[in-house]
């Protein structure tokens, strides 16, 4: 028993030893980048020094598993300079959560230094999107945005290198589960708008994503997750209707059901919560509001929700169809 | 008894009921407009909005034409002021006896340094010592140092408060810029209303020149446009109005739908309703626009 309580502490000793997380990186990027010379490391930004860095922005990542940022600035003369950030977060999850809150720009697949260009993307959720100057990627853990202060076509290629090097031997996991639980459609008619579609965990991200009031009423943390996902569909007379479906993953079903009373009390003062009885059923109303039917299912540790859809019946099929 | 803070939600936007429950959360601040009269912001009944706007203020890299922009906010001053210089028009809002402070906006997407050049430039050209023009934004020490302040916001969408351009101008001012985000950039406003702040703004001048119309948090060149224009008044509020529609403008032609700010401003319609700094009314905002008219988006 001694020597066992020896050898853990040894061990420990040895991890306590290694030093910071980041100081483990393996992103080492080089120095020269075609024209451009960059620094021989790069700064580091923790969760501690964000603000210092990005002002407000650093909520955006602290919305996130956020565990640290590594900066590289790269200049050349008569070039514009290029500003590499790398945000390595706990999780591959948050760094596709990362990239999934603007689908625009050109998907682009980075290849192989052997082939030295880049092609089109056509995967379901792209990894690399490249517009006007500025690449964002999503790489396992890692967000990256590689921007030159102005797209020349040597910026452009050095950017675009600079994404490979940041990307070669990383691994390629799947997207968040959740991305997968909704159906690309629902009758009647009603298509998903994949080019929305965002996965997150703060309710400060769920707001620039979809606004439901600025208390936290659905008691979003690092331990949840959600998918915000239009779908839309024209009318009779042409016209574009949109709904709005969120779906959220909790820690555990009480997390989930106390969200739910959570929501009630602030968006839906005026119905009372379900008894704590249904909870251990699966829950599912529908309201008339404002702006449509709303509706939500508690079903174990998730809760689905439509917002603004013009038939009560979808509500529930909507509802329905969502794993 | 303390009351209940109630929370705005989207349903209060739906309802029209966002000013009522606002002012009723803020109730106990006494930076709230009183008795209805307007308390804060500048001394002036106008709500005229002046765009000087002109092709060749940036080039193709977007650089800055120094010439150009100084013959833009010559034209600014006079046409905003109905003065016939812009030494004239400068004397009618400050005085050479003034401490003036000038206050562009650092981050996300940062008032050209050439527009906070040529305003002083103006300044001294008019006579002011250039001894009594300071730069004034930062901590509640700078306001505190200055008789006159003059706003140079850079225009910009912000993905915490909606707008992040001339409400939000002041709000290192507080001391505590955190403290007003989220729900509480509602309560921007009120900063305009400290007593140290409350009627010393005598110009806001919005760097329109190339404007940012998602919300960041970072900048990214696919949102920024060359709107080369310069964007006056007085009305700190209708200013901000017409800058919030010049960006709804220009996200539904970028996406060819509607494309709602979110979260939305509230900081607007709160520094109307609840802190009288101005009016967020299209209708009672008298909009005058001089130069290049392509792509004005005013709706």
């Amino acid at each position: 028993m001694l020597i066992l309580v020896i050898v853990v502490l040894v061990l420990g000793g040895f991890e306590l030893f290694e030093g910071p997380k980041w100081k483990q990186s393996k992103t080492i990027l080089p120095q020269i980048v075609g024209m451009w010379t960059g620094p021989d490391s790069p700064q580091i930004v923790t969760a501690e020094n964000i603000f210092e860095y990005m002002d407000g922005a650093g909520e955006l990542y602290l919305g996130y598993q956020f565990d640290y940022l590594e900066v590289y600035e790269y200049r050349a003369q008569n070039q514009p300079e290029i500003l590499v950030e790398l945000y390595f977060m706990k999780a591959s999850d948050d760094a596709f959560g990362l990239l999934s809150l603007d689908w625009g720009g050109e998907p682009v697949k980075l290849n192989p230094a052997s082939r030295g260009e880049h092609s089109i993307d056509d995967s379901q959720w792209p990894q690399v999107l490249y517009g006007e100057g500025l690449l964002r990627l999503w790489s396992d853990n890692v967000y990256a945005r590689v921007m030159a202060t102005r797209e020349t076509s040597e910026s452009k290629k050095a950017v675009l290198t600079l994404g490979r090097l940041i990307t070669e031997d990383r691994k390629n996991p799947s997207p968040p589960n959740l991305m997968d639980k909704l159906p690309a459609s629902f009758e009647p008619n009603w298509i998903l708008r994949r080019d929305r579609v965002s996965f997150f965990r703060s309710h400060l991200i769920l707001n620039s994503l979809y606004y439901l009031g600025h208390e936290n009423m659905l008691e979003l943390d690092l331990t949840s997750e959600g998918v915000s996902a239009p779908y839309e569909k024209r009318d009779s007379s042409g016209d574009l209707q949109r709904i709005q479906v969120l779906h959220l993953g909790y820690a555990d079903p009480t997390r989930a059901e106390n969200a739910l009373v959570h929501f009630h009390r602030v968006y839906l003062a005026e119905h009372p919560p379900p008894e704590h009885s249904d909870f251990s059923l699966k829950v599912v109303n529908v309201f008339p509001l404002e702006d449509g039917w709303m509706g939500y299912r508690l079903k174990e540790n998730t809760l689905a929700f439509v917002f603004e859809c013009p038939i009560q019946e979808t509500v529930r099929t909507i509802l329905e169809q969502i794993n | 008894m303390a009351k209940e803070k109630k929370p705005v939600t989207r349903r209060d936007f739906l309802r029209g009921t966002l000013g009522t429950t606002l002012g009723a959360s803020l109730i106990g601040s006494k930076f709230l407009k009183a008795g209805g009269m307007t308390t804060g912001g500048v001394a002036s009944d106008s709500s005229l909005v002046t765009i000087v706007r002109d092709k060749g203020a940036m080039d193709s890299d977007n650089t800055v034409n120094s010439d150009v922009l100084k013959a833009m906010l010559d034209e600014t001053l006079t046409k905003f002021t109905g003065k016939p210089t812009a030494k004239d028009a400068w004397l009618s809002l400050v005085t050479p006896e003034d401490t003036i402070g000038l206050v562009p906006t650092p981050h996300l997407n940062p008032t050209h340094q050439e527009v906070v050049d040529a305003v002083k430039s103006s300044l001294i050209e008019a006579g002011i010592p250039e001894e009594k023009i300071l730069g004034a934004q930062g901590g509640p020490d700078k306001p505190k140092a200055c008789t006159a302040l003059i706003g140079l916001p850079g225009l910009k969408a912000h993905w915490l408060t909606g707008i992040g351009t001339v409400m939000k101008l002041y709000i290192l001012y507080s001391g505590s810029p955190r403290n007003y985000h989220d729900e509480n950039s509602a309560k921007l406003g009120e900063i305009w209303n400290y007593p140290f702040v409350k009627g010393k703004t005598k110009l806001v001048l919005v760097d329109a020149l190339h404007p940012l119309c998602d919300k960041g948090p970072q900048p990214d060149p696919r949102y920024k446009w060359p709107y080369n224009g310069l964007i006056a008044g007085t009305d700190p509020v209708a200013v901000e109005t017409v800058c919030l529609r010049i960006i709804m403008e220009k996200r539904k032609a970028m996406r060819g739908e509607d494309w709602p700010l979110s979260p939305p401003p509230l900081c607007v319609e709160t520094a109307d309703k609840v802190y009288g700094l101005g009016t967020s009314n299209w209708e009672s905002i008298k909009v005058e626009h001089y130069g290049w008219d392509q792509d004005l988006l005013l709706g």
